[in-house]
Order: structure tokens, then sequence, then C-alpha cells
């Protein structure tokens, strides 16, 4: 793993989501589980972007879907304006989701295929019976303009109609219509070409803008996520092995797993000379993930320490934390 | 959309005789045909093409013709009826089960399992034995409740064939992020099955629906051979279970009531294939 | 140079209720013998429907199909469906954006493997799992042995994408063609299995069509680079001449929305504006005019002729970029 530990957590009053020692596991077959997610504490604070970076598999979106407790964590505290969203019983919980909104990554499979887009869109308003049925179509026609669709056009269409990118657009307008104070967005970009990538992230950037959001910003590609967040968590089977800055992040990783993602993005210039040879292999299952840090299987600095010893979370730079016993700062 | 082929004539004629059956079960009564029950005592055996007899007459006297016509009332009437009732009692549990998952999921699913396993005949062969019988032998069964525990026993058949596939079929649904979507927006779970998953899961199970209709028609045809099919041997199955004995004589008094059969079961297959494929077809195109 | 695949003056159109839409529009392309030549391009500009009209994949009654394909000497066009498919495997093999649905769900990586040596190749059973074991080493996979008895539903995108590339090389073919292999795929498994392909390139003398939305990935990895707009190539060019110095607006807005760890965080990304024109009706300048940031009164009124600049740099542009010309911005 790297790491558990509390050193990155902030104590100020504009924090307004803490998680606090998360751990998500599922059961599998044969009596095994998986550590989804293993003690992970972070906080965000208003109006910032957190952007949880890691390869498939390792946790990061069971992480933000415990955050809406879809499925709620198995320990652990999620506290959200003060609230912790695990203690809420359920009819509080239903009307407490609804300030924290969520994109997903299949922009198709996000979307009822039977469902017009106006339907689609106004079905948050229609749930909570927010105004009139004529105030609902005009809020819905709002949200379609604000995200770039020309309401007249697409009100009476179905998804399927529609390419990745405007499908995106569609479920990013559904997300807003309960004027949330938080989005999470899971991989919003990565199943749309790269052309049709910048104008969503643009988008988000716009509304995070226009309606105050503050964001978590889910992604397996550190490039995508530097346009949009102020800080970065790296995520490696379930635990934390980086938090800090997008400045001190990509400038000078402190983890050798960030430094290898970073050095696995591709480069647009034929000329460009990688400078480490990339990460080798996958990462081990989650079922038994490796005792110490659990990264230490790929790592190119691993000693004995790292298999006896789980590292904790410290302050290598200002705001910048790592979960290694030999990083590389 | 290039796909959306023409039918072709074999589903035109499925369509058609499904109408025309369907038709004569609802309307028969009101058609100027006599009543099944008429004895034609100078008509017995005749064969058919006899004038005003075209479908002859069997040795009991009764006219074939409108035997067909009562059978198909009958016979619809159970199959559909039992289809309906155990489509939705199925589709409910097995929507239910896909969405909550977890316990209860696995209930229904075994209990599913463990009905699908005993045959169909058998299963129904057993529960109107069990239901349809007086403890005090010399007293006879009233007819209406051999008749509702023959529909009832054929809905037990049913509801795990249609609620095995709404479990599927809702199961996909259910992953999908639309409905994560619809939670995290604070929808009630009742709402979510009724507005995200029944109209989803609905095109499969009306399909399926189709076949199931051709199963349960087979079913109280052999039950009715069995002799314990609907009371008074009238439904097209009771008409062959009469004709079977005496066959060497009167042959055709088996004809008509098997062909209206094979016909209908014919269609009702057919027409669910076709309706499978459609749905096969616009799924892909999602 | 010799090629190993030549598209001469390619027409398609499908037949659609809409009427013909014009998918690929007169497009040349030769791939020299052990090159690796990348197509580049948005959903919808015809990317994927040249590679499979090249591949002879394309038929049915509602395509419309005009030019030639030469194939190492033989007219694939001119061929019939089974002399095709002969070609397949000892000719040509190719790679999915999705492995999973090219694999057979319920049979072993190992059978399916060894059945396609034993029924194309007539190879024995035991020469075929022991070639497959070597096949799977050669893809990289650890422990080949174990691999054998696996399922695909048991392996990481990354992995299936490995075994299907070596199913595809199982016949030496002298041309592959990869159609977004690593799209799908988490920028860490990516950057493995590009360097991969490169690898398997040099060592089988293999020819390579790289088929991608990506700019980024075309950009270390390949000799050639063909950018195909609305059906057209708009720009052709030895990868590093492209890069080092681009004519046509449109490649260059390409680059620029490519999100990379380079730019600054929290500033907007570039974008290109509008979208792909409709393809049922051929504009009658330029395609790329209406999105075009440089569009004169020349280009909505001609269509711009493939032009050569010289160094094998072919582009479509009336006011190509690098020339001084006064351009409105």
């Amino acid at each position: 793993m790297a790491g558990s530990g509390y050193a990155h957590l902030r104590d100020s009053d504009d924090v307004v989501l803490a998680l606090r020692d998360i751990v998500v596991e599922f059961r599998v077959g044969g009596g095994r589980v998986v550590n989804a997610v293993s003690r992970i504490s972070i906080d965000v604070r208003r109006g910032e972007t957190l952007a949880i970076v890691g390869e498939s598999g390792c946790g990061k979106t069971t992480l933000g879907k415990a955050i809406l407790q879809l499925p709620a964590p198995n320990t652990g505290q999620v506290m959200f304006e003060g609230t912790d969203l695990t203690k809420l019983p359920k009819e509080q919980l239903r009307s407490a989701r609804t300030a924290i909104q969520m994109v997903f990554q299949d922009p198709i499979s996000s979307l009822d295929p039977r469902m017009t887009v106006g339907e689609i869109v106004g079905e948050p308003l229609w749930i909570w019976g927010r105004g009139s049925e004529a105030d609902r179509e005009a809020k819905v026609r709002e949200l379609l303009n604000n995200v770039g669709l020309d309401p007249e056009l697409v009100l009476h269409r179905r998804s399927y109609e529609f390419s990745g990118g405007q499908c995106q657009r569609i479920s990013i307008a559904r997300s807003l219509a309960l004027e949330p104070r938080m989005l999470i967005c899971d991989e919003p970009v990565s199943a749309l070409d790269v052309s049709i990538q910048a104008q969503i992230l643009n988008l988000l950037q716009d509304m995070k803008d226009r309606y105050g959001l503050t964001m978590v910003f889910i992604s397996h590609d550190l490039a995508v996520v530097k346009a949009v967040s102020n800080r970065i968590m790296v995520m490696y089977l379930g635990k934390i092995c980086e938090v800090g800055s997008p400045d001190a992040i990509y400038s000078k990783p402190a983890h050798h797993y960030t430094s290898a993602l970073l050095d696995s993005v591709p480069v647009p210039d034929p000329a460009y000379q990688r400078n480490n040879v990339a990460l080798q292999g996958e990462p081990p299952s989650p079922v038994a993930p490796p005792t110490g840090c659990r990264f230490r299987t790929r790592c190119p600095a691993a000693s004995p320490l790292c298999a006896a010893e789980e590292p904790l979370l410290r302050e290598v730079a200002p705001d910048q934390f790592v979960a290694c016993h030999h990083p590389r700062l | 959309m290039s796909t959306n082929k023409t039918y072709t004539v074999p589903t035109y004629a499925a369509f058609g005789w499904l109408t025309f059956s369907t038709f004569l079960a609802v309307f028969g009564p009101l058609l100027p045909v006599e009543s099944f029950r008429t004895i034609h005592g100078d008509f017995l055996d005749a064969k058919p093409f006899t004038a005003g007899h075209w479908f002859g007459v069997d040795s009991n006297g009764y006219d074939i013709f409108s035997g067909i016509i009562n059978g198909a009332r009958l016979s619809l009437f159970v199959a559909f009826i039992t289809v309906g009732i155990g489509g939705f009692i199925g589709s409910l549990l097995g929507i239910t089960a896909a969405y909550y998952r977890g316990r209860y999921d696995s209930i229904v699913n075994t209990a599913f399992n463990v009905v699908l396993a005993v045959p169909n005949l058998v299963l129904a062969l057993a529960l109107v034995a069990v239901l349809a019988t007086n403890v005090d032998i010399n007293e006879a069964v009233p007819t209406w409740r051999r008749l509702a525990t023959l529909m009832i026993s054929l809905t037990v058949v049913i509801i795990p064939i249609l609620g095995r596939i709404a479990r599927a079929s809702a199961l996909t649904w259910s992953g999908r992020e639309f409905v994560v979507a619809a939670r995290s927006m604070g929808m009630r779970d009742r709402h979510i099955i009724w507005r995200h998953i029944v109209p989803n899961v609905l095109p499969v199970l009306i399909a399926v629906g189709f076949l199931a209709v051709g199963v349960v028609i087979i079913a109280e045809a052999s039950l009715s051979l069995l002799g314990v099919g609907i009371p008074d041997g009238a439904s097209w199955g009771g008409m062959i279970a009469r004709g079977r004995n005496d066959l060497e004589y009167n042959p055709h008094a088996l004809y008509f009531p098997i062909i209206a059969l094979a016909l209908t079961v014919i269609s009702t297959n057919h027409l669910g294939d076709v309706l499978r494929g459609r749905l096969d077809r616009r799924e892909a195109r999602l | 140079m010799n090629t190993i695949l030549s598209i001469a003056a390619m027409n398609i159109k499908f037949v659609t209720p809409r009427g013909l839409l014009e998918a690929v529009h007169e497009v040349s392309l030769d791939i020299p013998v052990g090159s690796s030549v990348g197509i580049v391009g948005e959903s919808g500009s015809g990317k994927t429907v040249l590679s499979r009209a090249a591949m002879g994949l394309l038929s049915g009654s509602t395509v419309r199909r005009e030019g030639k394909v030469v194939f190492d000497g033989k007219e694939l066009t001119t061929m019939t469906r089974e002399q095709v498919r002969n070609e397949f495997g000892t000719g040509m093999a190719m790679i999915f954006q999705d492995p999973m649905t090219a694999l057979n769900p319920v049979r072993r990586v190992g059978t399916q493997i060894a059945e396609s040596l034993r029924i194309r190749l007539g190879m024995s059973k035991k020469a075929a799992v022991v070639r497959t074991i070597e096949l799977l080493s050669l893809v990289q996979i650890p422990d080949p042995q174990a691999m054998l008895r696996k399922f695909p539903y048991q392996l990481s995108g990354g992995m299936r994408q490995r075994v299907m590339i070596a199913i595809a090389i199982s016949c030496s073919p002298k041309l592959l063609f990869a159609d977004e292999p690593t799209t799908a795929l988490d920028v860490t498994v990516q950057s493995q299995i590009l360097q991969l392909l490169s690898d398997l390139r040099r060592e089988l003398k293999m020819s390579m069509v790289l088929v991608t939305h990506d700019l980024g990935v075309v950009a270390g990895n390949t000799d050639y680079v063909a950018v195909m707009y609305a059906g057209e190539i708009v720009e052709q060019a030895p990868t590093s001449e492209l890069f080092a110095n681009m004519k046509m607006p449109y490649t260059e807005a390409l680059l620029k929305s490519i999100p990379t760890i380079h730019m600054q965080s929290g500033k907007r990304l570039a974008v290109i504006e509008g979208r792909l024109p409709d393809p049922t009706s051929r504009l009658q300048g330029c395609s790329f005019a209406p999105r075009c940031p440089y569009v004169q009164p020349k280009c909505t009124a001609e269509h711009p002729p493939l032009v050569n600049a010289g160094n094998d740099h072919l582009y479509r542009c009336w006011f190509p970029l690098g020339q001084t010309i006064a351009r409105k911005q």
C-alpha cells in the first residue's frame, strides 16, 4: 500500500467532505473477500476539485460510490457538511444524497434508452416534485442550454440517437438538475475521443464555476486530471500512495507509483524519450494484497522493510504527502 | 433503421391464425352456430363435409365444428389467463429479486430452480391430484374447483419460466449506470423498478410470454389426455382425449382439434421468435 | 519502396434510410513493407470503415464500394470471400478495441489459441500446445502454462489484449491491423501494449496499421501517419515530419486538444468547436472549413486537393500552416 495515516488531513472550517478510515469489502465466491478500499481518509474543501487517480481495480470508483453510500462502506465515516452519511436513516439519506450527484464513465449506459432527453434531465425534478410541469420544462431547457445542447433539437429525442460526447453532456445536465453542491465524476471522459475529452473537461470546469461546485474527479489518466484538479490523490490497491497539490506531484512525484503513472501517459511528440522504464506487469489481486506496502511487488525501490511494514502517509514537501519508505524526494 | 425488415408470410399467417382463433374464442357464443352440447343423433359419426356439419360429428353426436369454436375459448382462455397471472407473479418475483439481490434473491432463484427441475406435466399432475380430490371419495369434486385447480397448477408451471427470464433481464438492466444515477438522485426503489427496469424488461417478457402460451396449451391438452384436463372434455385437448377412444371408426374427430392445437402452438412459438429477434436487433443498437 | 498493402481511390458509401452516407471518399494509401502506419481521426471520420474495407471485411447489400486494394501483390477487391478469408492469419490479422467480444467466453484461452493453430496451420495437437505456450511468452504473459487453463473473464483487459495479440500473430502474418487496441485500457497498460506491439513488429518483421483517435498514441509508435477527416485523408506524412511541420489546421487542432501533463493546471483546454459535417451531403468547399479557425472565403467555395509539400508530406488545405499568408483569426 501504500498506506494509511492522517498526516494529510486538514483541519479547517471549509472542509465539505471528510472521509475517515473508509473500508469497502466485497464478498466473492468461496468465502474470499476483495479489499476494494482499505482504510482511506481524505478531505475535500469547498470549491476544490480532488482528483482520485489509479489503475482499474485500485478502488477509486468504489470509493467514489461509497461517498454516496452506493453501496455504503463497511466501516468508516463519510462526513458531508458535518453530517455522517453512514449513520443517516434511509429517508434522510435519500434527501441528503441530492446534494451530491454523480457523472458516470459510460455515457450510453448511464441514460435509460427508453426515455427522451427531456424526461431524463427532468427526472430528478420529477422525483422531488420540484415546481409545476411547466417550471420543470423551463428548468430542463435551461440546463440543456447550459451544457451546450439546443433544447429544441434534443428534448424529444432518445439517448441512442446521440454521440458519446453529447450523451455525456445530457448526463451532466441531469446531474445538475437538483443543484447539488458536490459532483462526483467517475472517469467522465475516458470513453470519449481525445478531441471530445477537452470539450467535456472544459464544460465541467464551466459548470463548476457557474454552480459553485466542489468536485471529486476519478480518472486513470494523470494528463486528463491536470487541467481540472486542485488536489491529487493517487491510489493503488485500495490504499493512498500520494496526496498533494498538482504542482508538486507533477513536477516531482515522490511515490514511485506516481512517477510510473506519469511516465506512461502518451506524449504527442515523436522525438520524446522516456526517462524511465515503463511500469511492468499488473496489480496483484485485491483478494490477497501484498503485506506491508502494497506496491512493493512492482516497485523498483522495494526493500525488505517494505514487505515488513506498512508505510504511513507523511509530508515530504509542503502540501505533498507520500506513503513510501523510500520516497523519490 | 435499415434493419426493420418487413414481415414474412409465415409471420402474417401466424398472426392471422391467432387473431382468428381469439376472435372465435371471444365471439364464439354469439356466432350462428349450434351449441356444442347439442346432440345430433341422426348424424352420428358423420364424415367431414357433410352438409350442415362441415367438420363432421363424433360418435357421441357432438358437432366437431361447434366443439372447435368452444374449445378455442377454453384453451385460449386457460392459456392467456395462466400466462398472464403466472407472468405477473413470476416477473414480480424475478425483477425484485434481481434488483434487491442478496438473500431474497437466492431464495427466489432456488425456488425457481426447484420448480423448473420437475417436468411440467408431472408437476401439474401432482398439483391437480393433491388439490382436486375430496377427502370423501364418494363426493364428486365440483367443476369450478377442478378448473381452478388446473389453472393454479399451470400457473405454478409458468411462474418460474417467465420469472427466470425476468430476473436475468432485470439483472443486466439493474447493473446499468442509469439505475445507480436514479438512486443517487434519491429515487425510491419501487419507482426505479417501475420506471427504469420494468419498461426495459417488458418486451422480452412479452416475447417469451408467447412461447409460454404454447407451453400451457400443450400442457393442458396433455393433462386432458390423462383425464385431468378441463372438466367435461370441452377443450381442444379434451376433444382429442375423447376422440382417442374410437380412433378406428371415427378418426376425423381427432383431426380438427389436433390441427387447431398445432396451428396455435406453432403460431405462438413463431411470433415469440419473431419478437425476440426484433428485440435482439434493437438491443444491439442500444 | 515495396508496399505490403496499397489502397487506391477508395470510395465507400452506405445505403441508409436518410440517403447515401459517404463514409470514405477518394482515399489512397500505401503501407510500405515493415512499416507502421497510423490512421488517426475522430469517431465518424471513416477510419474504421476504411480499415475494414482494406481487409476485405466490408460487404453486404447496403455497402457501395469502389477502388482497389492490393495486398502483397494480390488484388483483394476482386477476390471471392473464400479467398479473402484465406489471407487472414497468414497474410494479415487484426486486433480490436474490445478483446472480450473477440474471445469465446466459455472456452479456455489455451484451447482457443491452439485450435486456430490446428485449423489454419494443420498442426498436431501436441505441436499446437507447444506453440501456444511459445506465443504466450512472446506476448510477455507471465506463467504461460497457467494461462492455458484460464477463461477470458478471469483476465484483466490488458491480459485479454495480449491473448488477442497472441492469436493474431499465431500464423506469422505480414500485416497486423490494430483497431484502437488500447482505447479501453488504463494508461499504464496502454503503454505496455504499445511497447509490446512495436517489439513484436521488429521481431516478426510485420507491417502494422494502427487505427486510433489519439495523436499521442501515434507519435511514438508509427513511421507514417494519415489523418482522416469526414471520410478523406486531410494530411499524410512520415510521423516526425508531420509533428515537426504540420500543414493542416485540423491536425493542429487535434494535437492541441490532447490533455497533457505539461499543460498549466486550471487552464482551459483547446477544443475543436462544432462537429463533423453531415456525411449524407458533402460540402462544396473544404469539409473542415466550418470548424477551422483560419477559414477564408476560398475554403468554403472550393474543395482543396491533396497537395504534395515534398518529403512525402501530403495535405489538403488552401492555406496551410507555416506559410506567411495573412489569416484572420
